[in-house]
């Protein structure tokens, strides 16, 4: 019973989701929504929605993962600005937004009306305080997106000004995730265990080990949610995840095996989508450590993997040879920097002497067998013996990322616009360039978007021709979409999920 | 008897003690800690630090275990480290499915292993005997995880009969189909901890159909079947009271394997939710309550054992 591709979202890591991924190739190219059947919506519908990996508890100020942004982000929570699932940046409570020409003052308009399900009128000065606190305490998610923030100000009710002390590009989308979200000031809910937020949903109950239930918030400030409440059951195991869609429980279950698709597609009313994700399965190489600090053998390694047999192996995914993927700025296409050669790897591996190699992959359990299985054979053709040690999420944390004691490490890193962690020589993949770093600090500092793009596609350039990782894949989430179901997200499932559109015909 | 029962309860108590020692040791040498899986993948060693010292936990570890021992003195299991949540709470609204999965297994192993452990007894060195027998040895050797999978994919994906996981939001308001998403779950882990417990009662039965008074009611003109139900089912019963610990304690193992894979919201789920979240306070909690609870078992049927059994009471 190998279960494979599993992408996961660690229970409280940010950079992990489980679901499933998807095929390469998104269905019908324009990806958005599931086409609506002709029946009439029905307004009073309940959506039950199968999702993979629960929160460990809903205080998103002081939580990181996936899990939580993905429930509460945009349908409970609501921050100045939200994002699509094209990673697009739009306006949420703010309407409008200008940036001074030296990136230096943003300057909000909140949206009128806009009240808290406890009841209380947002006003300008609780987003203020809310960004506020993120700046001043380092324990909140979202502090470090948040450096170079001055001041924030409320000159008027509807106005919030954010003065940085030097140009921030990713401040926009650092505003769009719990860094950005906007709370109650003085709210004494218990936000480890309930929710008070200004979004088309509030917090019916949390279950815990089993469901969250959303009800509509009807004096919601924006248009309405197309339903009337929201039970997402969270369910680990993707077997019994495809068997609570066929024995009827589900309406909409996501993060559906790869493997396990089939037996869904079609069946009882089901269709499935594929979506892109900025899920970046990532085989991490310890920089600092022999033989891996040798450029030589980081490139057969490289080398020797066929990628594209492998996504075929998993099932889902798309290629990704680089640092950066398809939905952040900066994405170009690198598979030439990395093609499948194996000759040219054992080449490489006689140059640095490392004939008999061997080496360890340090891989959450999680994330099943397939690709650490693919990963040994590839190894093995080149001559390079690899011994694959499954650990607990948990040890992974501290064995690899706290500790950087290991020498191959496989994750997926979730977040979108992550590039900075290539540009720390601290983080665990201990990369240390320095005209990377420094490629990186000008595209945070420049104004123009495109330029700032431009500026790291060039670094991501240089951190793939230096082979500080393997990029394996970028991950695809499959969703499975039940008979009457309409307005269900495609893209970004595995980080966001808006469900204040989505209908079910009466 | 009164001394008998002190000494046997201090014993419980010593064993508690131990036990308690045991998990909380046991939870500490694990690699990774709560404050790191709350930072996650973005969160840097300072985080960690200003996190784990907000929950108390770089604190020495004869604090952390003078606390917890202290609060259960008082009767309190103490709080979630990740929500809040009074461990006793989580553990009470989760024991409304595995405590009725649980008797709901037993019930099954023993409607399984009663009467087929005492055929095969009774019919020993006979064909239809002999296949029990082998049927039991078998059934035993399967793992949960695929007769679970095998019952789902015939009685709720094939048949349509049963639902294939979860259970009713409303709980047990709604005891019909509470009841019916628990059946497919107990009839795994009752297949499988029946088959073991039918081997016990075979030869519990074997042992008593050699018992003087029941091979002098057959002499008397009973069948040896009729014998058997008079004089020799009391001690068969005896003897599965006996084992019935540690049919607890397979139960309690079968749980937390089944309530994966049926998607169940029990204890043995939130225990390995919990350990993997390393919310040690909860996991500290509930392994406690579950080896109180077998070993509570164990001590009254040790005393129900004396009381009933005259041997035992002579020999005293």
């Amino acid at each position: 019973m190998t279960r494979t591709s599993r992408t996961v979202r660690a229970a409280a890591g940010a950079a992990l989701v489980v679901p499933a991924l998807v095929l390469a190739g998104c269905t019908g190219g324009t990806a958005g929504e599931t086409t609506a059947p002709a029946a009439e919506p029905d307004p009073d519908a309940t959506l039950r929605l199968g999702l993979v990996l629960e929160p460990t508890n809903l205080d998103i100020r002081h939580t990181s993962g996936a899990a939580l942004e993905q429930i509460l982000v945009g349908n409970v929570y609501e921050g100045l600005v939200t994002r699509t699932q094209e990673n697009e940046i739009v306006p949420s409570l703010a309407t409008e937004w200008d940036v001074s020409d030296d990136g230096l003052t943003y300057t909000f308009t909140l949206a009128e009306g806009v009240a808290f399900h406890s009841g209380a009128d947002l006003t300008a000065a609780d987003a203020v305080a809310s960004i506020d606190e993120v700046v001043a305490d380092e324990s909140i998610v979202g502090h470090d997106d948040l450096t170079g923030v001055a001041s924030v100000d409320a000159p008027d009710d509807t106005t919030v000004v954010i003065t940085l002390s030097q140009p921030n590009q990713n401040l926009l989308f650092a505003l769009t995730g719990p860094a950005g979200l906007v709370f109650d000031e003085g709210d004494t809910t218990d936000l480890q265990t309930a929710a008070n937020g200004t979004g088309p949903f509030s917090l019916e109950e949390w279950n815990q080990g089993d469901s969250i239930v959303l009800a509509r918030n009807d004096a919601y400030w924006g248009d309405p949610a197309g339903v009337a409440e929201v039970v997402a059951s969270y369910i680990p195991d993707y077997t019994a995840g495809v068997n609570a869609a066929l024995d009827g429980s589900l309406d909409v279950l996501t993060g559906v095996d790869p493997q396990l698709a089939p037996q869904l597609d079609g069946t009882n009313g089901f269709t499935l989508t594929r979506g892109k994700t900025t899920d970046k399965f990532i085989l991490g190489f310890n920089n600092a450590v022999a033989p891996l600090d040798d450029v030589r053998v980081r490139e057969a390694l490289r080398l020797a993997i066929d990628h594209d047999a492998l996504i075929e192996a998993i099932g889902a995914g798309t290629t990704q040879y680089g640092p950066i993927p398809e939905l952040d700025p900066g994405y170009e296409d690198l598979s030439g920097v990395a093609p499948f050669d194996p000759a040219r790897a054992q080449e490489l591996l006689a140059e640095a002497g490392q004939e008999d190699l061997q080496l360890e992959l340090t891989i959450p359990s999680f994330y099943g067998t397939t690709a650490s299985t693919f990963l040994v054979s590839a190894f093995h053709d080149i001559g390079v013996e690899l011994t694959v040690n499954p650990v607990e999420f948990s040890t992974w944390l501290q064995d690899v990322y706290a500790n950087g004691d290991y020498q191959l490490s496989f994750v997926n890193h979730v977040e979108p616009r992550d590039f900075g962690a290539w540009a720390n020589p601290d983080y665990y993949f201990h990369y240390d360039n320095a005209e990377v770093q420094d490629l990186y600090a000008q595209a945070s500092e420049t104004i123009d978007a495109d330029e700032s793009a431009e500026l790291l596609a060039e670094a991501a350039r240089i951190v793939s021709e230096d082979h500080a990782a393997d990029w394996l894949y970028t991950g695809e989430t499959i969703v499975a979409v039940g008979p009457g179901v309409s307005g269900f997200p495609v893209d970004s499932v595995s980080s966001r999920i808006d469900l204040s559109s989505v209908t079910i015909a009466g | 008897m009164i001394r008998y029962t002190l000494t046997r309860l201090a014993l419980l108590v010593l064993g508690l003690v131990f036990a308690s020692v045991l998990i909380f040791t046991t939870l500490r040498v694990l690699p990774g800690d709560v404050a790191q899986l709350v930072a996650g993948t973005e969160g840097t060693p300072e985080q960690v630090a200003a996190i784990r010292q907000g929950l108390g936990l770089d604190r020495p570890a004869l604090v952390q275990y003078a606390e917890w021992i202290g609060g259960i003195a008082r009767g309190d299991l103490g709080r979630s480290l990740l929500t809040g949540t009074p461990v006793a709470q989580e553990l009470a609204s989760k024991a409304q499915v595995t405590v009725p999965l649980g008797v709901l297994s037993l019930l099954v192993a023993l409607a399984i292993a009663v009467p087929l452990g005492v055929v095969s007894a009774v019919r020993r060195g006979k064909a239809d005997g002999t296949a029990i027998g082998i049927a039991a040895q078998l059934l035993a050797a399967v793992p949960v995880v695929w007769a679970g999978m095998m019952l789902v994919v015939v009685f709720a994906v094939t048949l349509g009969w049963l639902p294939a996981q979860g259970f009713p939001r409303g709980g047990w308001s709604g005891p019909g189909e509470a009841i019916r998403s628990l059946l497919l779950p107990a009839l795994t882990i009752g297949v499988v901890e029946g088959a073991l417990l039918l081997r016990f009662v075979r030869s519990a039965t074997l042992q008593a159909l050699g018992e003087d008074h029941v091979r002098t009611a057959a002499a008397k003109g009973l069948t040896r079947t009729q014998a058997l139900i008079r004089h020799g089912l009391p001690s068969v019963g005896l003897s599965i009271v006996t084992v019935l610990g540690l049919q607890i304690a397979g139960i309690v193992v079968g749980a937390v394997v089944i309530e994966q894979v049926f998607n169940l919201p029990g204890i043995g789920r939130m225990l390995v939710t919990d350990v993997g979240a390393r919310d040690l306070v909860k996991v500290q909690g509930e392994l406690l309550v579950l080896t109180g609870i077998v070993l509570v078992i164990g001590f009254v049927v040790d005393l129900v054992h004396r009381i009933i059994d005259p041997r035992q009471r002579e020999a005293a």
